[in-house]
């Protein structure tokens, strides 16, 4: 008992801090990093190929921690994810790949924009709950993808 | 002492839900201000009886413990 509550996450943080939630959910999702820069993405671009961009709509990428252009490129077969900062200073993702409709490659980004958000609360709270000494009692990872963690604390 | 319970399930989209057990007054308060303070926008809050019984020691303590300014 105490209270129950539902948190919506907002994501503003460095760009250290958002990689490491991109290569943790590069990871779960069996994506490859092939690139951290942008002339990484100067490929050759067919005119079948499609695109689609994905906003993290509560994100926000703290501008002086990041270099201009500063992207990372992920692959997975022949689908490309690449996560940057947008111009409004957001997180997005841009799936592109040839023979892949731009449905399937929303679907894609989606998915990956879903676990990055759950990979970057998870690391900002794993990071705090030690930081103020909790005790990890339980970890678990459940059924429906969800992450379950049992904290523990005493108090005089 | 007491023992302060946090069970967070984090959702495949990354949506946070939390219950606190064991914290009673109003120091289940404070540890709702943290989180949503380190995670996002309080989407939904429900306090349990345990919020209504009396607290064993003042919150300032955890406050202070948890590093939020009141």
């Amino acid at each position: 008992m105490g209270a129950v509550l539902v948190l919506t996450p907002v994501i503003i943080a460095s760009w250290p801090a958002i990689t490491a939630a991109v290569a943790g959910a590069a990871s779960a999702m069996g994506l490859m990093v092939s690139q951290s820069v942008k002339e990484s993405v100067k490929q050759s671009q067919s005119t079948t190929e499609q695109s689609v961009e994905v906003e993290l709509s509560e994100s926000e990428v703290l501008a002086e921690s990041m270099a201009t252009d500063q992207q990372i490129v992920l692959t997975k077969g022949t689908i490309q994810l690449c996560v940057k900062r947008d111009e409004r200073g957001r997180c997005s993702v841009c799936a592109k790949g040839i023979g892949h409709s731009e449905a399937e490659l929303k679907q894609t980004a989606e998915e990956f924009t879903q676990k990055l958000t759950q990979c970057f609360v998870y690391n900002r709270v794993m990071g705090e709950l030690k930081n103020k000494d909790f005790q990890v009692v339980n970890e678990e990872v459940m059924e429906d993808e969800s992450i379950r963690i049992h904290v523990r604390r005493w108090m005089d | 002492m007491a023992q302060h319970d946090v069970e967070i399930t984090i959702s495949k989209t990354g949506e946070v839900k939390v219950h606190i057990k064991g914290a009673k007054g109003k120091a289940c308060l404070v540890y709702s201000k943290w989180l949503s303070g380190l995670v996002g926008k309080v989407k939904d809050q429900q306090l349990t009886s345990e919020h209504y019984e009396p607290e064993i020691k003042a919150r300032i303590d955890l406050e202070q413990n948890l590093g939020i300014d009141e």
